[in-house]
This record gives C-alpha cells, structure tokens and sequence, in this order.
C-alpha cells in the first residue's frame, strides 16, 4: 500500500505544487502516464471547486492519495464550510448544440466519468466536507 | 505550465491547460477574432477551465458566423472532449 497527504493552501495558485505532489505519488506508487492524468483531472476539479464554492473556509484544503493493489483511492477534505450538496449541480446538456450549452457543471461530470465512485460526506459538527473517488487499475 | 504561440491564423498550445493558466490564455483567446485553428500537438493536460475558455471563445466566434478548428488532440484529451460533448461544438481534425 502506498498513501500520501498533504494540505494546500485554499488558492487556484495552489495548484502547480498540487500536481507536483500528484507527480511524486503517481512515481512512487507505479501508476501509468494515463492514470496521472486522470488523478490530475480529479484533485483538480475537486479542489477548485472547493475553492471556489467554499469561501471562507479553512485556509488549507488536505488531498490524500492511496493505493493498494490495484485499488486507488483519491480524497479531498474541506474545513470549516457550509454544507453543499454536489448533486445539485445539473449534469450539463452534453449532446445540444453550441447554441443550448452553457459553461457550468462540466468539473463535476468530468470527475464523474473517470472514476468508479464518487461520494460525498459533509460532518456537520466538524464542519467539514470530505469528497472521496475510488478507481480500478488496470493491470 | 502553459505556453501559447499565435499567429498566421493559428494558436499553438503547449503543456497544461489547466485553471491557474485561465486568466493568461483569456488574454490571447479573448483577442481571436476570427476562424482560427488551435493546434493541441505539445499539449498534454486539459481540465474543465481550458474546456471552459475555449467554449467560451467557440461560442463569440461562431455569433459571428466564425469558428475555431481544433487539431492533434491526443487521445487523452479528445477523450476528454467526447466525455464533454465538445466533439459537437468544435470541429476536430
């Protein structure tokens, strides 16, 4: 098994060490060209939703990545926010025209196809909003 | 990081377009103007906010009976694109 943590502050500015920290787990832990992508993609969507959704929460938003076997688990965890519920967000109108489209809501369902699952856990007495996504490997 | 290369009717794209590049590459999609093709080949990564300007600039420019051509997506990225719906909003070659 292998597991990295790290917390980064709440900013977009945040994300070129994010991905070097994403670099250094996908090397340590054996994960293809592909999948570092993917886990880019995730953390990303994730955390800038974060930022951009939960202001004046934290000043850190803590990224954790685990592997065991062929099992990947990724997990953002937000301090001191409000309670949301992502499945609110519509799921946008992938096969209209240019003409019916807007730019919202694309993060979420990117996440979504790339992944097995995808959850959502607000604790309400910690005030704190834990987003984790599980993906098989391919090996 | 991302590196943007424009002229003779064409924008090249290098690296990561990812949401801490946005606000630079506006500056240079917000000045297109015209049909225009954006050459993916150096370009490795894409998220929802690169999606987003580019839409955006897509949507400005075909108002105005324009478009943008997208080229040399690899495959990472034009699954990216399908996953979105963006292969029906741009012409992709």
């Amino acid at each position: 098994m292998r597991t990295s943590r790290a917390g980064f502050h709440r900013e977009i500015g945040s994300l070129e060490e994010i991905f070097g920290f994403l670099e250094d787990f996908a090397k340590s832990a054996g994960v293809d060209e592909g999948t570092a992508l993917v886990i880019d993609l995730v953390v990303e969507e994730l955390f800038t939703n974060m930022v951009r959704h939960n202001e004046g929460g934290g000043d850190r938003i803590a990224v954790e990545l685990e592997r065991s076997g062929d099992q990947l688990r990724i997990e953002l965890v937000d301090f001191n926010v409000e309670d949301f519920d992502p499945s609110s967000v519509p799921q946008p109108p992938l096969t209209a025209g240019i003409e019916d489209r807007r730019p919202g809501g694309l993060g979420l369902h990117l996440v979504r196809s790339m992944v097995d699952d995808l959850h959502f856990e607000y604790e309400p007495q910690a005030r704190q909003m834990r987003v984790w996504a599980t993906k098989r490997l391919e090996t | 990081m991302l590196e943007i290369v424009s002229g003779d009717g064409k924008v090249h794209l290098r690296g990561r377009f990812d949401a801490a590049e946005v606000d630079r590459a506006r500056g240079v999609f917000d000045g297109i103007a015209d049909s225009c093709v954006v050459d993916f080949s150096g370009l490795s990564y894409i998220s929802s906010a690169g999606l987003g300007l580019l839409f955006a600039t897509q949507k400005r420019l075909v108002d105005a009976g324009k478009a943008l051509t997208l080229v040399n997506l690899n495959p990472h990225i034009r699954e990216i694109f399908h996953i979105a719906g963006f292969d029906k909003i741009f012409e992709i070659s």
